[in-house]
């Protein structure tokens, strides 16, 4: 953990005087701004299962594959295309310090960017307090579940863009790797939505292992407790297994670049 | 001095090895060096010397073999060891997008500088380096490469290092910020050890202390320079300029040393005198008994008289020339036995 907060100011700085983030972060917010104009037009015409705050959630976690390889291709790419990255490891910094120090400003900086779209419901709850309470913003739980549900993917989320910047030293590939990683496993959570596993007997270990890993694709089912407010723990270990899992990843690649 | 009483060196390298694949890139190397020595590190590309550099500012683990940096083994507490160095890599790799000095605020912090200490050492780290405060506040992007070299040589000094690795710390740089890179090592001398990798032989021969040279990831000679010349070249060669004609030059000089050869004589610009280069294999004493016999004899006229010491990099030929010869055989060698081996394949249609 040595050097971690020092990582973690270098890195945020790094972000924050870096224009690609800037164009990334204002593309995105346009686009979901104007998706969600639409969205809450619309909403009354709709049987939509999940409120128009969660809805935003969802929409804000199906953009992150646009969102987060801007924020995460260049924390070990580009080190490792100028050189630099020897230069800190030359330092008292360890291997994991360094990669949970990238990674928490990578997150932090996706925090960010999703507290300005949570703005929108903000906005409309201040312009227009009677239609916003009929959509239900003023209702907290919806808010506190909606926080948890980004913070945890967003978490799972990063750590994939990590490691795959960890992977190469082109930004590009790391970008387009992220985004893949990231479209595959939203792609497999979309096509499984609203599929529900019997859990009667998890006897035989195939069963077990399905019943244990298989639920890590049910996050969008999962989205409806956090709508109401549930935190819902099983996606909470799921995404936090991943998490660390990619982050101990980038951690055994980092190592493995010393050799 | 007693074997107890004898400080501690700062580097302390032992049987080092590394492999790169089917590369043996070290193989097996020892040296150490002491309290404020500046030491050269010199070798032919591909001989091992950034691998060692590397290894020792704890970047690579060796493969076997024990590396001590301040008493400390690499092995074991690579981050304490990280504490006593300080490292400038080769072609010295910098985030351009930073200022100086918030580069060096960063580097600071990173090695554990905090409050009053850490401006303290970021200015000293400034002075030492020539980087005025002007300097100090500009893109690194916008440096040149002679002053991105001295950032580098600053972080490098920033922790007050015990030992300074610095690879290639003057490549590409014109010979006036050579002379301060020189210079800045010069003012350190005594307090910082320092590690010293170039091919800029006639800097190295300027400003270190000893040299160790590397060939083929095996050291191939080792000393100051006096050693090395005494190691290295056994013929002591001086120059005579004199008016004198040659046989009567060399009859004088056979009466002291027989075993001296007059290799060539060429004319000088000045009328009537002509610049003899005379060799022995009797050392540099006997070469200074020939000047004082050669000043008493009454009938010749000596004008000059000089011991031509052979440059580093005539040292440095021979001893990675005997290294190249030894790793030819070995080639040949090798592809003689693989050519039997394959002269004796049954051939197949």
């Amino acid at each position: 953990m040595n050097g971690y907060w020092h990582i973690l100011k270098h890195e945020l700085f790094g972000l924050f005087i870096s224009p690609s983030t800037y164009v990334a972060s204002f593309y995105f917010l346009s686009l979901l701004g104007i998706g969600f104009r639409f969205f809450i037009e619309g909403f009354s015409n709709t049987a939509w299962i999940l409120p128009p705050l969660s809805s935003l959630v969802v929409g804000l976690t199906f953009g992150a594959p646009a969102l987060v390889p801007f924020l995460t291709m260049r924390s070990f790419a580009e080190e490792r295309r100028l050189g630099t990255l020897e230069t800190l490891m030359s330092a008292p910094v360890g291997s994991f310090g360094l990669v949970l120090g990238k990674w928490t400003a990578a997150l932090f900086f996706f925090l960010i960017i999703c507290a300005l779209a949570l703005c929108f419901p903000l906005l409309l709850w201040y312009g227009f307090p009677e239609q916003a309470v009929s959509l239900g913003f003023n209702e907290l739980e919806h808010w506190i579940g909606g926080c948890a549900f980004l913070a945890i993917f967003g978490a799972s989320f990063t750590a994939v863009g990590i490691f795959a910047s960890c992977l190469t030293k082109n930004q590009m590939v790391a970008g387009m790797l992220t985004f893949t990683l990231l479209t595959l496993y939203l792609a497999a959570m979309a096509f499984t939505f609203g599929e529900h596993q019997n859990i009667s007997s998890p006897s035989d270990l195939s069963q077990f292992l399905q019943v244990g890993l298989g639920s890590l694709n049910q996050g969008l089912n999962k989205a409806q407790h956090f709508a109401v407010g549930i935190i819902d723990l099983s996606t909470l270990l799921h995404q936090a297994v991943l998490t660390f899992l990619f982050l101990g990843l980038s951690t055994l690649q980092v190592e493995r670049l010393k050799h | 001095m007693s074997a107890e009483s004898k400080p501690l060196p700062i580097v302390d390298v032992i049987n080092l090895r590394k492999r790169y694949g089917l590369v043996q890139a070290l193989k097996g190397i020892s040296f150490s060096i002491g309290k404020g020595e500046i030491v050269g590190f010199l070798g032919p590309n591909g001989a091992g010397k950034s691998t060692t550099l590397r290894i020792l500012s704890g970047l690579i683990p060796a493969d076997s073999g024990e590396a001590k940096v301040c008493g400390v083994d690499l092995a074991e507490e690579e981050g304490e060891v990280r504490k006593h160095i300080g490292f400038l890599a080769e072609n010295n790799p910098l985030p351009e997008e930073l200022r100086v000095i918030e580069y060096l605020n960063f580097r600071a912090n990173l090695k554990g500088l905090e409050g009053s200490r850490k401006r303290e050492r970021i200015r000293l780290a400034l002075d030492a380096c020539d980087l005025e405060r002007r300097i100090a506040e500009r893109k690194i992007g916008n440096l040149s490469k002679g002053y991105r070299q001295r950032v580098g040589i600053a972080d490098a000094l920033l922790a007050e290092p015990r030992l300074v690795i610095l690879d290639e710390p003057t490549i590409g740089l014109d010979p006036r910020q050579s002379a301060i890179t020189r210079k800045m090592m010069e003012r350190l001398r005594g307090d910082v050890s320092f590690l010293l990798s170039s091919h800029i032989l006639s800097e190295v021969e300027a400003c270190c202390d000893r040299m160790i040279i590397l060939s083929h990831g095996q050291i191939v000679a080792e000393g100051t320079m006096n050693d090395l010349q005494k190691m290295f070249i056994n013929k002591t060669v001086f120059e005579i300029v004199s008016s004198d004609s040659k046989i009567d030059l060399q009859k004088a000089i056979r009466r002291i040393d027989q075993s001296c050869e007059l290799l060539y004589d060429d004319p000088v610009e000045v009328l009537s005198k002509r610049r003899f280069t005379f060799s022995t294999n009797r050392g540099e004493e006997k070469a200074e008994e020939i000047l004082r016999a050669l000043i008493k004899n009454e009938e010749l006229s000596i004008s000059e008289f000089q011991i031509s010491r052979p440059d580093l990099e005539t040292i440095f030929l021979r001893a990675t020339k005997k290294n190249w010869e030894v790793q030819d055989y070995l080639g040949r060698g090798k592809k003689n036995r693989s050519a039997k081996i394959e002269s004796h394949k049954p051939k197949t249609s």
